[in-house]
């Protein structure tokens, strides 16, 4: 790694100034009632970290943070998997470009209403990589490779957008480069590198947890009688899972890429979002979370659908 | 005269038992990580990293076949798995942290039940456990009473000295044994320790976290720390004591296997009845059952604490909880 790679990728004092007026906004959002809480990020103990937190009085507020380590998606909190949040009436949520397309995409599907909640837009130059020391600067080295390639570093259709974005120099578009040389692959030897990544997988469902579409309250892979996937951390099971979890998402994951991020084995699960997006993209023209809109294409019928495949 | 052995004399040993049929497991270099994995040949291991994921699966593989069936023409056979032919193993290199979690896994899988798959392997593992000495901000035995140094769960320990090689210590008859067998490897060097990692977390009042424990079973501090919870099994399953598991039985109705594998108290499942009644229906009740096992029932039972601050569920968790931070937390609480 050359040093050029380490040295700040803009200035930290953005952060600084987007915190104040995150605090500003959120103790007023509580004050005047607008809200019942704030779900947003907190210092944790360790250096330059934060954590998701729910907030709700205004000398709370004044603990919230934004930062490189804010890597959560927190629209998370605001379905129904966590109904001991959502139970707290009206929620403000501090939302990254990445997260309001999965906060479109549940609007989409019916689990949220737009009017129910206050989004907290982040200006944003970018989030940590899984691994990387939170202590150090953000940086071309060290930036999670979903922002190398972000097109929303300020979201749009929120109630406030808090914060101004500095220039941000030009990043390696890494994952990209990544899903390219995979495709280039043989079938076989993309077989065994999924296998490979697969064959490490605990079964944790950290990847499942996290994701704010993974809302179901019985999910496939938790079922016994009968089995749909074998529930053992064994490669055949953990492929299923990995494969149904993919094409569950496929039209709706909006690539905040916190399955990946949240993996404690490490697998490159963003990948394979990305590859269905870029397939949905190619066969429908469709782009998930972009807007809201009635279903995608893989939650609907049409008589017109292509049926060729069905032989 | 002390008792030192090189780095490669110690590869040079790992290879002899190898060869010899023993299963060595050690750190070794995995993809972006290190692990606990079987070792091909000495000069495999690699001793700088925390291996991600504890030793425990030494003991406790993360799944194991416990029975298995087949149908043929209308008969049905049903075959144990042959204890009998587990190998002989050696796990070298396990951190203080991760071999301090034996003996209290020990407690629980040879109390009412014994469960003879965990005791079996037990018994034919030698652990040579390693002085730590790097530390991240995650780590915290100190603050539990471990040490970077701690013997417990050891047969025999390796200390690194400056020159590269390591200082031994029999621990156990079994850390004897293996010395012998090694006895034409060890050198002497005078070489002084590597100075040993020093976790900052201040040490915790057990007993004082115990007693609030005791008596906040109900409290809102509950959902104040979990509420945030995302119900995965990655603490869990990354801990060196966690030792929950699920027995399913998986296969065809011609060919089968009851199998063993790790479970979460942090699922929303792992409680649910037949009924679909579940007793821990939040996230905070799940997560607050994870603390009271740690660092109250666990303790009421057997008198041992089911941490051993080795820090992977706080570097691990999605949501960034820190059980150290908890811990903090309670213990402020029970001034």
């Amino acid at each position: 790694m050359t040093n050029k790679s380490l040295s700040p990728l803009v200035d930290p004092r953005c952060w600084d100034d987007t915190t104040a007026a995150l605090r500003a906004a959120a103790a007023q959002l509580l004050t005047d009632g607008t809200v019942a809480a704030v779900v947003g990020y907190v210092a944790g103990r360790r250096a330059g970290s934060a954590l998701p937190a729910i907030v709700s009085t205004a000398e709370e507020a004044a603990k919230l943070i934004f930062s490189p380590a804010c890597t959560n998606n927190l629209s998370l909190y605001l379905t129904r998997s966590k109904k001991e949040v959502v139970a707290k009436g009206k929620l403000a949520v501090m939302v990254k470009g990445c997260d309001l397309r999965a906060i479109a995409g549940l609007i989409s599907e019916n689990q949220l209403s737009r009017d129910n909640v206050v989004l907290l837009g982040l200006s944003c130059p970018g989030v940590y990589a899984a691994p990387a020391d939170r202590s150090q600067p953000l940086s071309a080295g060290n930036i999670a490779a979903k922002c190398c390639e972000c097109f929303v570093r300020q979201p749009g259709n929120v109630d406030q957008l808090l914060g101004s974005l500095p220039e941000i120099p030009p990043l390696k578009a890494r994952e990209a480069a990544e899903l390219a040389r995979l495709e280039a692959l043989t079938p076989q030897e993309r077989w065994a590198f999924w296998n490979e990544h697969f064959s490490r997988c605990i079964r944790c469902l950290a990847c499942r947890q996290v994701c704010p579409f993974c809302f179901c309250e019985q999910c496939l892979c938790d079922r016994n009688r009968p089995q749909g996937v074998e529930g053992s951390p064994r490669p055949a099971g953990n492929t299923a899972w990995h494969i149904v979890r993919a094409m569950h998402l496929a039209g709706r994951c909006g690539g905040c890429a916190e399955c990946e991020s949240a993996c404690p084995m490490e697998i490159p699960l963003n990948l394979l979002n990305r590859k269905m997006a870029q397939e949905l993209k190619e066969l429908y023209g469709f782009e998930a979370g972009t807007e809201v809109q009635a279903s995608g294409p893989l939650t609907s019928y049409n008589e017109k659908d292509d049926q060729s495949f069905i032989k | 005269m002390p008792k030192t052995i090189t780095t490669q004399n110690l590869h040079a040993l790992l290879d002899r038992l190898i060869a010899a049929g023993t299963r060595v497991i050690g750190p070794k270099h995995s993809g972006t990580m290190t692990l606990y994995e079987p070792l091909c040949s000495g000069s495999e291991l690699a001793l700088t990293e925390l291996p991600r994921r504890s030793a425990k699966e030494a003991f406790f593989p993360i799944c194991e076949s416990i029975l298995s069936y087949s149908k043929v023409e209308g008969k049905t056979t049903v075959s144990d798995p042959d204890l009998a032919r587990l190998p002989a193993t050696l796990l070298v290199g396990a951190r203080p942290c991760d071999a301090a979690a034996a003996p209290v896994l020990d407690a629980v899988f040879s109390w009412d039940y014994k469960d003879e798959f965990y005791l079996e392997r037990r018994k034919k593992t030698t652990v040579v456990g390693l002085a730590c000495t790097r530390c991240d901000d995650a780590c915290f035995c100190t603050a539990l009473g471990n040490a970077p140094d701690a013997r417990g769960g050891s047969d025999l320990f390796l200390t690194p000295l400056t020159d590269g090689s390591f200082a031994l210590e029999v621990v156990t008859p079994k850390g004897e044994e293996l010395l012998v067998a090694a006895s034409n490897l060890l050198t002497a060097s005078n070489a002084a320790p590597v100075p040993l990692a020093a976790p900052a977390v201040p040490q915790f009042d057990l007993q004082k976290i115990k007693g609030w424990l005791d008596n906040h079973f109900e409290d809102p501090l509950w959902a104040g720390i979990a509420e945030r919870c995302a119900g995965c099994g990655a603490c869990a399953f990354l801990c060196p004591a966690c030792h929950c598991f699920d027995i399913v039985d998986e296969g065809s109705e011609s060919k089968g296997e009851r199998r063993k594998y790790w479970d979460a108290c942090g699922f929303s499942k792992f409680t649910m009845h037949a009924s679909t009644h579940n007793p821990r229906d939040v996230q905070p009740a799940r997560y607050r059952n994870r603390i009271m096992h740690k660092f109250k029932y666990y303790d009421d039972k057997f008198g041992q604490t089911l941490c051993t601050g080795c820090g992977r569920c706080v570097r691990a968790c999605p949501v960034g909880i820190d059980i150290a931070e908890v811990l903090k937390e309670i213990e402020d609480r029970s001034q």
